[in-house]
C-alpha cells in the first residue's frame, strides 16, 4: 500500500503561520533599527545587533516562504 | 541440370520451411471483425476463434496488418476471451509483440506475435480479441467543401481480414456515424444497413488474401487533431502539482473554401463539420484552472466538479472549420497527496495519467515534462506504453539554485487508449526542502548586514571640516549622557530596593536584610558617577547640558544622604523596639523631605532627555 506524501506543515495553517512569522519578524526589524538609530555609534554592542538581525531575518525568511505558499505560489 | 535441380530443391525446402513457419498449423475457424468509423479514429475489434489442427502445441498466434494500416497504427492490444455458451468474458490481456518476418517482399503484411495464455494442444480451440486503432485513415473527400456542404470521408480497407492462416468463416461490419453512404465497393455478399455495412460471410479464404474496399460516407464528427502538445507537470513538495498544457489544435477535415459567413453559421447553422465545443476531463479536486492564449484569458469556459473527475468545457475564440487552427494553454493544479506517493523502498513516485485530458482528440506529438523538485536524484520512468523518446533536462524555477531535474517523454500518434497511468520514480531527502527557507533567511540577513555596515562605517569627505568635528562631539556627548542615565537608573533602582527593605521592616520587624542592602548601595556607584562627570566636563562645551548634569548629581546625592539617614534611624528605632506609632512620628519629617527630593530628581532626569 503506497503512502501518500503531503506537506510537512499542514496546508490549512499556511495563512496563520504567514501572519505570525511576518509580524514577529517586522517587530524584530523595528527593534533592530530603533537600536541602531538611538544609540551612539561608540557604545553599540555588536553581538546584540547580530542577534536581533539574525532573529528577525529568520522570522522574515520563514514568513516570506509561507506568504508565497499561502498565495498559491508553491515554491 | 544438377545445379538447377539443386536450386529447385533448395527453393522448395525454403518455401516449405517458411510456409511451415508461417502456418504453424493453426487455423482460424471463425472471425468476427467490427470496425467503428463513427469518430475520426478508426477503431477495430477482431475476434478470432483459432483451432490447432496440427500435432505440435501452439504458443503463439500471428496477427497481420497491411503496411498502410501499420503506418497509421496508434494502438494495439489483445486479450484472451473465455466463451461459455452465449456469454463472453474477457480475461487477461496478452502481450503483443511486433515481429520481423523474412518472407517475400511482395506481401505487404506486418506481423504481430501474440503470446497465448496457455499453449494450445492438438484439436483445442481458443478465442482471442484484438483491438487496434488507426489514425488519419478517414481522409476527407472532397478535400475542400463550402460552408453549406457536409463532410464526406474515404476509408480504405479489405473485405478479407489479412491473416497468415486459413480463415474458414469471416464477417466484417463497418459501423458508420450516419446513414448517408456515398459509395462502397461491393464484394459479394455485401449488405448495406441503416448505419452499417456488412461484408460477408466469406468462407475458406486462403492465407494472406485481400479484397480492397473503399467506403465513402458522411462523417461530421469533429476532426480535432492536436498537432503538438507540450505538457509540463511540476511537483512541489509543499503540497501542489501544477500541470500546464500548451495545445496547437487543428481541424483536419475537409478544408473550407469560399469564405466564412458568420450570418450563415449562426442563423442557418451552416458548417455542420465545424466544431466549437471542447471538453477536458481533469482529475478530481483540480483547482486554479486557467484557460488562456497569447492574447490573454479566454472566458468561454465552464468547470463542473464531480466526485471522481472535474469537467472543463471550453470553446476557442472562434469555431474551427476545416484547415483552421488555434493555439491555447490550459493549466490546473491538483493536491500533492493525490499523485505523489512513497514507495516501500523509500523513494517517491508520481502517478499521473499519460496523454491529453481532452476528449476525443488525436495528438500527433506529445511532449510530457515532469519537473521534479530541487534536490531530487535518480529519476526513472515506468510507463506501460512504448515511448518514442526519453531524456532529461534542467529547469530553473522559483527559489532555485542549481535547477530542477526534468524528465522529458515524447510520443507520436496518441489516442484516448493511451490515457493510462505512468510512474516517475525519484529519490528525495526531506531535508532538501529546507533549502528554500534557508535561502530566504540568508537573503534577509544580508540585508541586515548591509544596514549594519552602512551605519557603522564612516566615510566623510573631509575629516577636519567643522561640521564633521561638531558631529563627532555630539556623538560623544550623547554617548556619555546615555551612560550617565544608565547609572542614575541603577542608583534609583538600588534606592527603591532600600525602600522596599524598609517597608518589609515595617511589616515584619526584620533588621538583617536592611543592613545587607545598605551595604550594597554604598558600593562604588559613586566612583562611576564621578568618572562620567569628569569626562563630560572634559569633552563638552555645551553648558546647558553640563549644568543640568551637575544639578542632577547634587540632588541625587542629597536624596541618597536622606535615604541613608532614614534607614539608620529606622533600624535604630526597631532595635530599640519602640512602638510603631512613635516610629512613624519620628520618621515623618524625613519621609517628606525624601519624597520631595525624589520628585526633583525625576524631573531633572526627564529634562536631560532633550
Amino acid at each position: 500500500m503506497a503512502v501518500a506524501i503531503s506537506s510537512p506543515v499542514p496546508e490549512g495553517l499556511y495563512p496563520l503561520l504567514t501572519i505570525l512569522f511576518l509580524t514577529v519578524g517586522l517587530v524584530l526589524t523595528a527593534s533592530f533599527f530603533i537600536y541602531e538609530i538611538t544609540t551612539s555609534s561608540l557604545s553599540r554592542s555588536f553581538p546584540r545587533e547580530i542577534l536581533t538581525g539574525g532573529a528577525s531575518s529568520i522570522f522574515l525568511g520563514l514568513g516570506a516562504l509561507f506568504l508565497l505558499l499561502s498565495t498559491g505560489v508553491y515554491v | 541440370m544438377a545445379a538447377s535441380s539443386l536450386c529447385l530443391i533448395g527453393c522448395l525446402a525454403l518455401w516449405i520451411l517458411t510456409g511451415a513457419a508461417l502456418a504453424e498449423d493453426l487455423v482460424v475457424a471463425k472471425l468476427d471483425r467490427r470496425v467503428d468509423l463513427t469518430s475520426q479514429v478508426a477503431r477495430t475489434l477482431v475476434s478470432f476463434k483459432i483451432e490447432n489442427s496440427g500435432s505440435d502445441p501452439a504458443t503463439k498466434f500471428l496477427f497481420a496488418l497491411s503496411k498502410d494500416q501499420f503506418d497509421h497504427l496508434a494502438y494495439i492490444s489483445a486479450a484472451s476471451v473465455s466463451v461459455k455458451g452465449k456469454s463472453r468474458t474477457q480475461s487477461a490481456p496478452l502481450t503483443v509483440k511486433e515481429v520481423e518476418k523474412k518472407e517475400d517482399p511482395s506481401s505487404d503484411a506486418v506481423y504481430f506475435e501474440i503470446s497465448l495464455e496457455k499453449s494450445l494442444e492438438q484439436g483445442q480451440a481458443a478465442t482471442i480479441d484484438v483491438q487496434y486503432a488507426l489514425t488519419h485513415t478517414l481522409t476527407p473527400f472532397p478535400r475542400e467543401i463550402r460552408q453549406s456542404e457536409t463532410q464526406l470521408v474515404l476509408y480504405h480497407d479489405s473485405a478479407y481480414v489479412l491473416s497468415p492462416y486459413l480463415v474458414k468463416f469471416q464477417t466484417t461490419f463497418f459501423k458508420l456515424p450516419g446513414s448517408r453512404v456515398e459509395s462502397y465497393t461491393k464484394v459479394e455478399p455485401t449488405k448495406l444497413g441503416d448505419k452499417e455495412i456488412k461484408y460477408g460471410p466469406y468462407e475458406n479464404v486462403s492465407p494472406l488474401s485481400q479484397a480492397p474496399v473503399t467506403l465513402q460516407f458522411e462523417n461530421n464528427r469533429p476532426f480535432a487533431v492536436v498537432e503538438t502538445l507540450e505538457q509540463e507537470i511540476e511537483i512541489s513538495h509543499w503540497g501542489n502539482v501544477y500541470a500546464t498544457e500548451n495545445y496547437h489544435l487543428k481541424h483536419t477535415g475537409a478544408r473550407l473554401k469560399g469564405g466564412f459567413s458568420r450570418l450563415d453559421y449562426q442563423a442557418k447553422g451552416n458548417g455542420v463539420s465545424a466544431f466549437r465545443y471542447l471538453a477536458a476531463i481533469l482529475p478530481p479536486r483540480a483547482h486554479s484552472i486557467y484557460y488562456r492564449d497569447e492574447i490573454g484569458n479566454i472566458s468561454t469556459s465552464h468547470v463542473r466538479n464531480e466526485p471522481k473527475r472535474t469537467i472543463v468545457e471550453f470553446e476557442p475564440r472562434y469555431p474551427l472549420f476545416g484547415g483552421w487552427q488555434v493555439k491555447f494553454t490550459l493549466g490546473y493544479s491538483v493536491p500533492l497527496q493525490d499523485f505523489v506517493f512513497l514507495a516501500p523502498d523509500g523513494s517517491r513516485y508520481l502517478n499521473f495519467t499519460f496523454g491529453s485530458p481532452l476528449v476525443d482528440v488525436v495528438v500527433e506529438k506529445i511532449t510530457t515534462k515532469v519537473v521534479l523538485p530541487e534536490g531530487s536524484r535518480d529519476p526513472s520512468v515506468e510507463a506501460p506504453l512504448a515511448l518514442d523518446e526519453q531524456h532529461q533536462e534542467v529547469k530553473h524555477s522559483y527559489l532555485d539554485t542549481v535547477g530542477r531535474k526534468v524528465v522529458v517523454l515524447t510520443k507520436k500518434n496518441v489516442v484516448a487508449e493511451h490515457n493510462v497511468p505512468f510512474q516517475v520514480k525519484y529519490k528525495f531527502n526531506p531535508l532538501a526542502m529546507l533549502a528554500e527557507p534557508l535561502m530566504l533567511i540568508f537573503g534577509f540577513f544580508c540585508f541586515f548586514l548591509a544596514c549594519m555596515a552602512y551605519l557603522h562605517f564612516d566615510f566623510p569627505i573631509s575629516k577636519s571640516s567643522a561640521a564633521y568635528q561638531a558631529r563627532l562631539q555630539q556623538e560623544e556627548v550623547l554617548d556619555l549622557l546615555q551612560r550617565f542615565q544608565k547609572l542614575m537608573k541603577r542608583r534609583l533602582f538600588e534606592a527603591e530596593k532600600l525602600e522596599a527593605a524598609l517597608r518589609d521592616l515595617a511589616r515584619t520587624g526584620d533588621v538583617a536584610p536592611c543592613k545587607a542592602s545598605k551595604k550594597l548601595v554604598d558600593a562604588t556607584l559613586s566612583k562611576e558617577v564621578k568618572a562620567i562627570h569628569e569626562a563630560l566636563q572634559a569633552t563638552s562645551r555645551s553648558s546647558s547640558v553640563n549644568s543640568k548634569v551637575e544639578a542632577l548629581i547634587t540632588k541625587e546625592k542629597e536624596k541618597h544622604e536622606r535615604l541613608l539617614q532614614k534607614l539608620n534611624l529606622t533600624v535604630d528605632l526597631y532595635e530599640r523596639k519602640m512602638s510603631s506609632k512613635e516610629i512613624d512620628s519620628r520618621l515623618a519629617p524625613h519621609e517628606q523631605k525624601y519624597t520631595h527630593l525624589k520628585s526633583e530628581v525625576a524631573e531633572l532626569m526627564d529634562s536631560l532627555d532633550d
